[in-house]
Parts: C-alpha cells; structure tokens; sequence
C-alpha cells in the first residue's frame, strides 16, 4: 500500500504493469523512461531472460514533484508474463497501489488476455484486495498493427471480453511508437491518488 | 482467396509472430501453411516452398529451444539482488536484524537460494534469529531439491550446541511440517522431545509461496469470464507467525493461548496441533467464526477475526495423528 512519510512529507505509491507475454509491459516502461526523463530519478532496472522475456520484474523509479506539500514519488513495475512465473507475479504484486492491465491485440492473443486478467483477479483477491476495488486502467496494446493488415480485435470486441464487468478507464495503444502510453499512465496516476486521498481521508 | 495469397498472409503473420516472440503462435502458422501447401495437389513449386518454411521452422525451432532451456531461476548479478532487498523488504522500520532477515527471506522468495543462504549462515549466528534462520535454511535447501542437504543440515544441528533442545523440537516440527506437505516419507533423527504447554509459539517468517508451475487456463471461458463480486473485503495480509486467541467454547473454553502458524497461502493460515492435545481441537468446528484473534507478524500485531475452513487428522507421514488447523483471515 502507498506509504505516506509525514515526517518527510513524502508520498510512495506503487503501480504495476500487468497483463499476458510479450505483450508490452516493458515497452511501455521504456518508453516512458526515454520520454519523461524530467520525472524520472533512476534508472530502469530490467530482470529478463533469453528472448527478451521479463524474469522477475522491471522496474522504473518516478517522482511527480509536489502535490499539496507533499513530495510524490512513483515506483512502476512489471510482472513476467509467462504463465509460469505465477509465483513471482504474486510477489511482485504485493503492495500494489494501482494496476495498468496491458492487454495484446492481437487476435491470436485474445484467450491469453483473458488468462491473465483472471490472474491479477486471483493474486489481488490472496492479498485480501479486489480487482473491482483497486485503482485499475486498461490498456489494449499493439493497436498499430492494423496498419499493417494483420488481424487484430477490435476495441469492442476487447471491451467485451475484458472490461465488460469492469468498466474502467481503457486506452487504445501503441507502446512501441508511444501512442496510448503517456494518457494510460496519467489515468492511474489519478486514479491511485484519488483513492489514497479518500483512504487517507485528505 | 487465391491458395498462395493464403499462404504468403499465414507466412507474414507466423513472421510477425516469431519476431514478437510469440513463438507457439508463430509455430501454429508455419504448420497451417504447410498444410495449405500439401493439401493442394495442382500447386506449383510445392517442395521449394516446404523447403522454405523447414528452413524458417528451424529457426524458430532454435528460439523455442533457448527458451525452454533458459534457467527459470537463474542467479542475478549481485547489484539486482541488492534492489531485490531493497524494493521486497516490508520491514523498514524495524530493527536492523529484522531488516535483514527480511532482506534474506526476499532472495530465496525470488529463488537467489545460494546468497539468500549465505545471509541466513550469517543469521544464525545471532541469538534472536537463530530459530528463524535455521528454518528458512531447511526451507531453501527443500526448494532447491537438496532433501539431503537439508536432512545432512538438521543432523549437524542435532549434533552441535548451538540450539537448545526447545529449539530443536520447534525445528523438528517445522522440518516435519515441511515433509509431510511435500509428500517425502523419511523419519527425522530422534530428538528429545520435551513435554509442550499449550504456547506453541513459533517465530519463523513463512515463505509464503510454493514455486509451483501453474495451468492457468482453467476455468476461462473464451467468450469472456466472469468475476465473482462477493470478494472478500480486507487489507493486504501480512505473513503471521503465530496467533493468540481465547477459545469461546468446548473443552478448553475461556483459555487464552497463543498458537504457532505453520504455512500460510494468502489468508488462510494452517495450525499443526499435536495429537495429545485433541482437546484443543475438539474447540473448533468447520465454519467457526473466532472473534479477536491476535496475530503476530514480522513487521506488525494487528487483531483480526477467523472463520475456521478444515479441522483434519493427519492420516500419513510423520505428523500422522496429528491434527491440522486451517482459519481463514477474514478481517484485519
């Protein structure tokens, strides 16, 4: 959960990027750490394995300067998405503050979405949190391939498969050029801040 | 569509696909394309076509092999498993010790068993984390396969004056605990096992996951699922290594104890009582809501309340008559 330092005045959330293999989780982070230098304070830290895959998680260091007085500082993460690093999903997980769930457009990739979405339901809901309650953005990801003639799902189909019950804030996205990156990351900003300011009755 | 426009777009696609790393999806299409061809009895030029896709199948053959073979759990270099500390450690504000202990139990929870042991050696060395460091040393050594290792370890205790006999039992009970929940049928070596108190304080840090390979398409429906809205309502749940609580009714009604948590896997967290206190176990009832339960974590005491989901008599293995105790954490 976001540490609140009153003592520093400081602000620590945590979102992490989640969604199914190779579906771009890492290239939004690495856009963004090319494209907002201004905000970030570190490097990013990358833990992959052969082929480029995540192992463990990525991880970029922000801050968002001052809100009312306090010091807001961002910590963004990736989970590996192979299905078998379940364990390390989980982990990764813990004290999560806000979600962006990266979905793949591609239709080839339309039961692996829907795989994964059930799994950050499943690990929210051991932590005791709620995939209805935390503060959760979608993304559907390679929206630029249909450019290209290759077959993707529309947004519609997208909607229904994975946001019908949901129905929280989605953005179409293009993580490779940057399309989509910057709003997905503005809106759970704003939702994660949201929420700890009505959890820390501010 | 005309049979090689077919082919060219399964082609292009297995192409992208490869490139994307999506290397099954990639297969799929190189083999609908083969299909296409041999199906095809008027196509021209059918084997040099096959022979193109063989060669583009063997490349991704090679892909597909570097990634099966890829450790799942490699070492990392030494300043990745310094973050791994540093972002994975939940006890900042406490003592120095405790920070580092923590700082351990993150490593071996990433799988850096080789350094997270190193760290627990060093542990062990201090009194107050001697129990502790012991147990997630057995505990690395059973998640690296090494039963041996972990049995050669335990012996080496017994053996030396480093723990005192309570501590050992707590040891071998843990150590026990571990091998009937792996299913490994091997008797510890004797130790002299004292007469407990109804206190079963433990004081271990539990991992609290197993490192299991999982199939997780079950239960997904293609035409999109459906989440279940009734969740539970909680905060983040802390590893709890032991809970106090007064029992409201049977046997022991009235009596506060404090009880050790053996495993924990999310909020549900597993007692094991030994069988000579049944009557402890006879207090509780599947669907039991216990009000007021204290539980004790690395980093925090916070109270909570609990719904007792299995009351079981151990059946096999070395904890055999033993019963085991499972309350789900329902509010804290």
């Amino acid at each position: 959960m976001a540490i609140f330092n009153l003592k520093k005045r400081e602000i620590e959330c945590k979102i992490v990027y989640y969604g199914p293999g190779r579906c771009g989780k890492t290239t939004n982070l690495e856009y963004i750490f090319k494209t907002y230098k201004k905000q970030i304070t570190g490097e990013m830290v990358s833990v992959d394995t052969e082929g480029d895959r995540t192992l463990f998680f990525d991880f970029l260091p922000m801050g968002l300067g001052k809100i009312k007085g306090c010091d807001v500082r961002v910590q963004l993460y990736t989970v590996p998405g192979q299905v078998q690093y379940t364990s390390t999903r989980k982990l990764v997980l813990k004290g999560v503050d806000g979600v962006v769930f990266v979905s793949d457009s591609l239709e080839v990739r339309r039961e692996k979405n829907m795989i994964s979405l059930k799994d950050l339901q499943q690990n929210l809901k051991e932590y005791g949190s709620s995939i209805f309650k935390i503060p959760l953005v979608m993304q559907h990801n390679k929206r630029d391939l249909i450019k290209q003639g290759f077959p993707i799902m529309s947004i519609e189909q997208m909607e229904k498969d994975l946001n019908r019950q949901l129905k929280v804030p989605s953005f179409p996205a293009s993580a490779l050029n940057g399309e989509g990156v910057g709003e997905t990351l503005k809106e759970c900003l704003k939702l994660t801040l949201k929420s700890f300011k009505k959890e820390m009755n501010l | 569509m005309n049979i090689l426009k077919k082919v060219k777009s399964l082609l292009q696609e297995a192409e992208l696909y490869h490139k994307q790393g999506l290397l099954d999806e990639a297969k799929g299409k190189y083999n609908k394309a083969k299909e296409l061809i041999q199906d095809d009895e008027l196509l021209k030029d059918k084997q040099s076509l096959m022979d193109g896709i063989a060669k583009k199948m063997d490349l991704l053959e090679i892909d597909i092999e570097k990634v099966e073979q890829a450790e799942k759990r490699p070492e990392v270099a030494a300043d990745v498993q310094d973050l791994i500390k540093r972002l994975y450690t939940f006890a900042a504000d406490q003592d120095e010790d405790t920070i580092a202990l923590d700082g351990a139990i993150a490593l071996a929870k990433f799988g850096q068993y080789d350094s997270a042991l190193a760290e627990f050696n060093e542990l062990i060395k201090k009194e107050s984390l001697r129990v502790v460091a012991a147990k997630n040393i057995l505990r690395c050594h059973m998640a690296m396969s090494s039963v041996d290792e972990a049995f050669t370890q335990y012996e080496q205790w017994l053996s030396e004056d480093m723990f005192v006999p309570d501590q050992i039992d707590k040891l071998r009970m843990f150590f026990e605990g571990i091998l009937e929940k792996e299913g490994i049928d091997r008797t510890l070596p004797a130790a002299k096992i004292q007469e407990e108190d109804d206190a079963h304080l433990l004081d271990i840090f539990e991992m609290d996951e197993q490192q299991t390979q999982e199939t997780a398409a079950e239960g997904v429906d293609i035409d999109g699922f459906e989440f279940e809205e009734d969740e539970v309502e909680s905060d983040e749940i802390l590893d709890i290594n032991s809970i106090r609580l007064t029992v409201e009714s049977g046997p022991r009604e009235g009596q506060t104890l404090e009880l050790i948590v053996n495993f924990q896997s999310g909020n549900v967290i597993s007692l094991l009582i030994p069988n000579r206190d049944k009557d402890l176990v006879d207090c509780f009832s599947v669907g039991d809501m216990i009000k007021n339960i204290e539980c004790y974590s690395p980093i925090a005491i916070f109270n909570s309340s609990g719904l007792v989901s299995d009351v079981m008599q151990i059946k096999t293995g070395p904890r055999r008559g033993d019963y085991n105790l499972d309350i789900k954490v329902v509010d804290n």
